[in-house]
């Protein structure tokens, strides 16, 4: 039987392409929730301390145009 | 990601990457496949991680039932998503060796059969979870799911035994010793360490996500 190393190397390269993709996403995800848990988290420089008044306070902080 | 799940996964690398060494350079060449039958090294370690993941599915929806624990709904949701990606390889893997060795990509032998049914099984437990907006009904649901699925664990095993199939026998989890020189036998457990840290790897980090996912959807 003839040696099918391309067989071979296609199923090794599928093989890393899924697991890298799931690696990827993983890292996509933990990214993502950094980012969210980092702008609902109050922090302790927040503009409602620093800078925004009563009003801003009782709107959670958040400043609006 | 804490120091634990890095240094996992700096072994899980270490390990693919002496598996991919003893796979493709240590290993000798099989007399009557030839080159091709290296495909076997990522292909059997490939399910039989998919059947330790679904086994752990399959563990932590009981402790889930049993107890409510939160936790264990959490292991069970990921064991089921990493297992559905090493189910996926071995299918892909296996169709690729099929080609050269069968003459076909495909055929509807019980083996692969009975191993896409099980895909997508687990796929659906995973869409059930994405459905069902009550945490509590959902995880629910996909315990009992998860405890039902697992009866296709050994049908997907003892399908080369108990139907007339183009698959050859399974090569490890057999009765007696493994049909091969340890050489080969000495390669694949290799790959299957690689693999299980692998998954071990995948499954800390999921874990550790989904509780992040609650925190901050709560």
């Amino acid at each position: 039987m003839p040696d099918n190393w391309s067989f071979v190397f296609a199923a090794y390269v599928l093989a890393a392409l899924v697991l890298g993709a799931y690696w990827r996403r993983l890292g996509r995800r933990e990214r993502e929730l950094t980012s969210k848990g980092a702008s609902t988290a109050p922090s302790e420089t927040s503009p409602r301390k620093d800078c925004a008044g009563k009003a801003g306070a009782r709107t959670g902080g958040a400043s609006r145009p | 990601m804490s120091g634990l799940q890095r240094g996992l996964g700096w072994l899980a690398v270490a390990s693919l990457t002496a598996g991919i060494v003893m796979a493709l350079g240590v290993a000798p060449r099989e007399a009557t496949q030839g080159n091709v039958q290296r495909i076997m090294y990522v292909h059997v370690p490939a399910i039989l991680v998919a059947y330790l993941a679904f086994a752990v599915v399959l563990v932590a929806s009981v402790i889930y039932l049993w107890r409510r624990a939160a936790g264990a709904d959490r292991l069970a949701h990921a064991s089921a998503e990493v297992g559905v990606v090493f189910t996926g390889i071995n299918i892909a893997t296996g169709s690729i060796w099929g080609k050269p060795t069968w003459g076909t990509w495909w055929t509807w032998d019980a083996r692969l059969t009975s191993a896409s049914i099980m895909f997508v099984i687990y796929l659906g437990y995973l869409l059930l979870r994405a459905m069902i907006e009550d945490r509590e009904r959902g995880a629910r649901f996909a315990a009992v799911l998860g405890i039902v699925a697992a009866l296709d664990i050994p049908l997907v095993h003892f399908s080369v035994y108990w139907w007339r199939t183009l698959h050859q026998p399974s090569t490890l989890l057999r009765p007696g010793p493994a049909p091969m020189d340890p050489t080969f036998v000495v390669a694949l457990t290799i790959n299957l360490v690689a693999f299980a840290l692998l998954y071990a790897y995948f499954l800390a980090r999921r874990v550790r996500l989904l509780e992040r996912e609650e925190q901050v959807l709560a």
